[in-house]
């Protein structure tokens, strides 16, 4: 795999020790006035950019922390800071 | 057998060291040092392989395996390429793609047949009938083979994997690639070398002509090789291909093992921060008659046969060259004894003067603007025919060996795989890359460089780029090298494409698939106008070579049929793998890899059978029969004793420990007291249960809690993961592997625990679902539930995984007056599932959700505020009486239960068995299945679907649960 992912604990290393977690959404929804409508949304839906997105990641073996990082969906390249949508 | 020199300083072969190998059926003797190729062409032999499609015989051509020309099987192994690989005593050597031998096959023939198979010619005429195509299909795959891999072999040899990290990665060991490494490593860098071939130097390394002073350019590459072996902080890898080049410069290769080594294989994968490419050049094929008759070969490959092999390729050779190592490889072959009569140049001009004095000091004829046209000899070369570029006047010449090379294609493989692209430069006649890849350089001869020093200097200047890519080296040492390239030759010229001028029926294009000019042609006529286009219909190109003989011929000749004025052509794209890599060498090492729980070595010597269990080895059976019987009715009747160490096992504390178990856990674990276990299950967002396990309060914001085997490595992630927004502040400690976990169970238990501990065991002093802390013999620190997964009095003691050893045997000695036993996870499988006892996994399946499974009760309506993950869900699917149930079954008329997994049918599938078994307890057989809701009452009656049951349904009904024990008296007597 050549992705290279940087976690803020342990810098810059690579694809293989990191789990993906998915597009970054925001907060869990508050439970009061929950449609399950708006619940699957969140759960489910995603906007599968392509471009510069920020996504969630796991150093599973390394320091087991959850961060985001900016990547770009179709060079597979880490972004150091977010760009606006061409 | 030819006599070998043994005075060249460049020779690789140890003459005095003879080594025996079968070559059809016959032992013949190779000398050590030799490639399988080398030694056989010692030993006279002059046709390896037949090609593909026509037949032809096919010789010995480039040496560094860009054609199938030599190919071979070795040991059972097929398509083999015999020129790159070192002959090993003993080795059996075949020829493929024959049908008698390679110097007489039968099927010679189809070499006259071409014009009855022109290019596309399975798509025209391989459509209809279509019947026919069986028949077709069978002949024609045993006509074109190459090779062939018995279904049952094995690969012998020992594959390995290593991945290292670099600042600088240098691809190709020659001297820009060394100069490179070298300036990098000057920076302090970690810099990783890596070299086809198993020595240093290139190109220089077997030449014997003067570099510069009276130095030979071997002497020069030995130098270099010497300086680079000496730095430490280069780490260097010989024999060592590369095989691909990804972004964020991820380079991959494999190296061939030494006999020192330990591997046969390894395959490498470097993480480099900065890559320098100076994998050089390969020969360009010149495109005449018959260009692919044995006897003719490249310079490079004549050169090397004698200066690193010491033999020469023949007794007379002709020249036909475009190039200055041309010139240098006939004035070597003629002062090791060649006769040379004639060198065809196609150049008109440019040659380097020194060379040219060379070669008319030693009475060569020399041709300026000619090329040959045509090899004449119907399996070897005989004659050649010679012609001026413009066809006016022609020669003929006899020989034994025709040395044709049109130019040099630069190795930009590593580069363009990387997405680098290509555009065709007028000056060097290269497809050379533009917009490199970020952080990676090239270096050296693929850049058009022919001057040695220029060579250097390029290497050296890339090394320093790669340096400055580390952010290791000045703008000033930049410039001071890029100088330092402005007072030495740039990129020589190269030599256009030419072609004699003949149809080009017999011209390859491309060896492996027996592409002809004259099918290039008929392709671009039919509107295939483009390599990529050309490639596919006509076949050029997608051989073994994967495009090392055609790659630069192909958009060179379609442009030039086509007659452009401007070669936009771009070359057809080269993908990974850039070398033909052995799957043994990607699969790497054996990868059964697995944990053992403490009591791992004694549960073997009770005689335990172990099972891959997730990422452990569990003991499954005590015993040979696999229906435990003699284990379950010990467990009912006496006491067994179970190791429960693979139970995920962890400490959650800090100020918002309770916080994250309420997110992740569906039960409202604020009500647990210290003291009392609590029983509860995770869900997904979807509301699929994926964990169940107990919880224990063990101070102020401070719980022990355990998951199910297969969760352990997950529930960190998970709560992690559920809780990212939050900030809260907890510690979380996987302690699974810290822990061992003993479940004593059966009615004799705690008369068995008695004897172990001090403190008050009755139903009083330690009910049913609560919690103890002990100590045993002052020492163990036991954690210790009540619990009841099996159904009988069962205690779980967690203890520290250095002391289980010591507790299982306490707990034997004292438990055998009480008949205490192993038991295995099978028997616990049909003990719980008598009771009707889950196991997720089992009873469920990805979309079984907590109701489906009837554990809604876990679940706390009231529990709000906590956005606990998969209540949303689970509030949705309450009303939903479509989903499949968890339900009890017995089996009709005292009948055998079904296979676990078994459909439940009745005109279509309406549900599956979870678990069934022939319950030694109860006396028949008992089993739990998910079937859809309306199938769920009492009574229903089920038809089982299974396996191979040639439409023999078996039959049960839906009953009550649990099976066993319904009150639940025995598990908290």
């Amino acid at each position: 795999m050549a992705l290279t992912i940087t976690c803020p604990i342990c810098g810059k290393r690579n694809g293989y020790e990191f789990r993906y977690g998915g597009e970054e959404k925001g907060p869990r929804p508050d439970e009061k006035d929950l449609t399950p409508e708006s619940w699957c949304d969140y759960v489910h839906m995603n906007k599968c950019v392509a471009g510069v997105q920020q996504e969630w990641w796991f150093h599973r073996d390394g320091c087991g922390s959850w961060f985001t990082i900016f990547r770009d969906t179709t060079t597979n390249l880490e972004k150091e800071t977010p760009e606006a949508k061409e | 057998m030819m006599n070998r020199f043994n005075h060249l300083p460049t020779l690789k072969i140890d003459t005095s060291d003879k080594i025996p190998f079968t070559y059809k059926g016959k032992t013949y003797y190779g000398t050590k040092g030799d490639t399988i190729a080398t030694a056989l062409y010692a030993n006279g032999v002059r046709i390896y392989a037949r090609s593909l499609k026509y037949h032809r015989p096919r010789g010995l051509y480039s040496m560094d395996g860009e054609c199938s020309n030599t190919m071979m099987e070795v040991n059972g192994i097929p398509n083999v390429r015999t020129e790159t690989t070192f002959l090993k005593p003993g080795m059996v050597v075949k020829e493929q793609n024959v049908k008698g031998s390679a110097e007489n096959d039968f099927l010679g023939f189809i070499d006259k047949m071409d014009w009855a198979m022109p290019a596309g010619f399975y798509y025209d005429t391989m459509h209809k009938p279509a019947k026919i195509w069986p028949v077709a299909m069978k002949q024609i795959r045993k006509a074109a083979g190459i090779g062939k891999l018995s279904p049952d072999h094995h690969m012998p040899g020992k594959y390995d994997e290593i991945f290292p990290t670099c600042d600088v990665c240098v691809i190709g060991g020659g001297p820009a690639g060394m100069t490179a490494a070298l300036a990098a490593a000057q920076k302090g860098l970690r810099v990783i070398l890596m070299e086809a071939r198993p020595w240093l130097g290139g190109h220089f390394e077997y030449r014997t002509s003067e570099y510069i002073d009276r130095q030979t350019h071997h002497e020069r590459a030995v130098q270099l090789a010497k300086e680079v072996e000496k730095t430490e902080n280069i780490r260097l890898f010989t024999h060592t291909a590369n095989v691909g080049a990804y972004n964020n410069n991820l380079i991959t290769g494999f190296q061939i093992g030494k006999e020192s080594d330990v591997f046969t294989e390894r395959y490498i994968e470097i993480r480099a921060n900065s890559v320098v490419v100076a994998t050089g050049c390969i020969e360009r094929p010149l495109l005449f008659e018959n260009n692919e008759r044995p006897g003719v070969m490249q310079a490079g490959c004549a050169l090397r046969l004698a200066n690193t092999y010491g033999m020469l390729p023949g007794k007379t050779a002709v020249f036909s060259i475009g190039h200055d190592l041309g010139l240098e490889t006939a004035v070597s072959l003629h002062d090791l004894g060649m006769s040379v009569p004639v060198i065809a140049d196609i150049r008109e001009d440019g040659q380097d003067p020194a060379l040219l004095k060379a070669v008319l000091d030693r009475k060569i004829t020399i041709l300026k603007g000619w090329v040959a046209t045509e090899a004449h000899g119907g399996k070897q070369v005989k004659k050649v025919t010679v012609k001026s570029v413009d066809a006016t006047v022609s020669k003929t010449y006899d020989c034994d060996v025709l040395v044709a090379s049109a130019g040099f294609t630069p190795l930009t493989g590593p580069l363009v795989v990387n997405q680098a692209k290509l555009t065709y430069d007028n000056h060097t006649n290269f497809f050379l890359p533009t917009d490199l890849p970020k952080k990676m350089y090239a270096a050296g001869r693929l850049l058009g460089f022919e001057n040695a020093k220029s060579i250097e200097a390029s290497g050296h200047l890339a090394g320093l780029k790669a340096a400055y890519g580390c952010e290791n080296c000045s703008i000033a040492d930049l410039g001071e090298a890029k100088k330092a390239m402005e007072n030495l030759p740039g990129p020589a010229r190269g030599t256009k494409l030419v072609t004699a001028p003949v149809k080009g029926r017999k011209t390859f294009i491309c060896f492996d698939e027996d592409t002809s000019i004259k099918n290039i042609k008929q392709s671009i006529d039919k509107g295939f106008d483009v390599p990529e286009l050309i490639k596919r219909f006509s076949g050029a190109g997608l051989g073994p070579g994967q495009g090392g003989i055609p790659g630069h011929n192909l958009p060179l000749f379609t442009a030039k049929y086509q007659a452009l004025p401007d070669i936009k052509i771009r070359p057809t794209t080269v993908r990974p793998p850039l070398v033909p890599t052995l799957i043994a060498t990607y699969a790497g090492t054996n990868h059964t890899m697995f944990k053992r729980t403490p009591m791992d070595e004694m549960q073997r010597k009770d005689g335990g059978i172990f099972r891959n269990i997730g990422v452990w080895q569990r003991a499954r059976y005590f015993s040979k029969d696999f229906t435990c019987k003699a284990e379950i009715e010990n467990v009912r009747n006496n006491v067994g004793m179970l190791d429960g160490s693979t139970l995920g096992k962890f400490r959650i504390h800090g100020p918002d420990a309770l916080n994250a178990l309420q997110r992740v856990y569906v039960s409202d674990l604020s009500k647990i007291k210290e003291g009392r276990v609590k029983y509860t299950a995770m869900c997904n967002d979807d509301g699929c249960v994926i964990d169940d396990g107990v919880v224990v309060k063990l101070g102020e914001n401070d719980y022990y809690f355990s998951t199910s085997t297969g969760r352990a490595g997950q529930t960190i992630e998970w709560i992690r993961y559920h809780t990212r927004y939050d900030n809260w502040n907890f510690a979380l400690v996987n302690l699974t592997d810290a822990m061992g976990v003993i479940n004593l169970s059966g009615p004799n238990a705690r008369k068995v625990l008695e004897k172990v501990v001090d403190i008050d065991v009755s139903n009083e002093g330690f009910g049913f679902s609560e919690y103890k802390e002990f100590t045993i013999a002052d020492t163990i620190p036991v954690k210790a539930m009540r619990l009841g997964f099996v159904g009988e009095l069962s205690y779980e003691l967690h203890v520290p995984a250095s002391y289980m050893k010591t507790l299982w045997l306490m707990l034997n000695e004292a438990g055998k007056e009480f008949k205490i036993q192993n038991f295995g996870v099978e028997a616990q499988n049909v003990l719980r599932m008598e009771k009707c006892h889950v196991i997720l996994g089992q009873e469920s399946e990805q979309r079984t959700n907590l109701l489906d499974i009837g554990m809604g009760f876990l679940w706390s309506r009231k529990k709000t505020g906590y956005k606990t993950v998969g209540v949303a869900a689970l509030a949705q699917a309450e009303n939903d009486n479509t989903r499949l149930k968890l339900v009890g079954l017995k089996m009709e008329n005292n009948g055998r239960a079904p296979k676990d997994g078994a459909l439940i049918v009745d005109d279509r599938v309406r549900g599956h068995v979870c678990t069934a078994r022939n319950s030694f307890s109860l006396n028949e057989a008992v089993g739990m299945a998910l079937v859809e809701g309306d199938m769920s009452k009492i009574g229903t009656r089920l038809a089982f679907y299974e396996d191979e049951c040639k439409g023999e349904l078996i039959y049960g009904t839906v009953v009550e649960t649990p099976f066993y024990d319904p009150e639940g008296k025995r598990m908290k007597m």
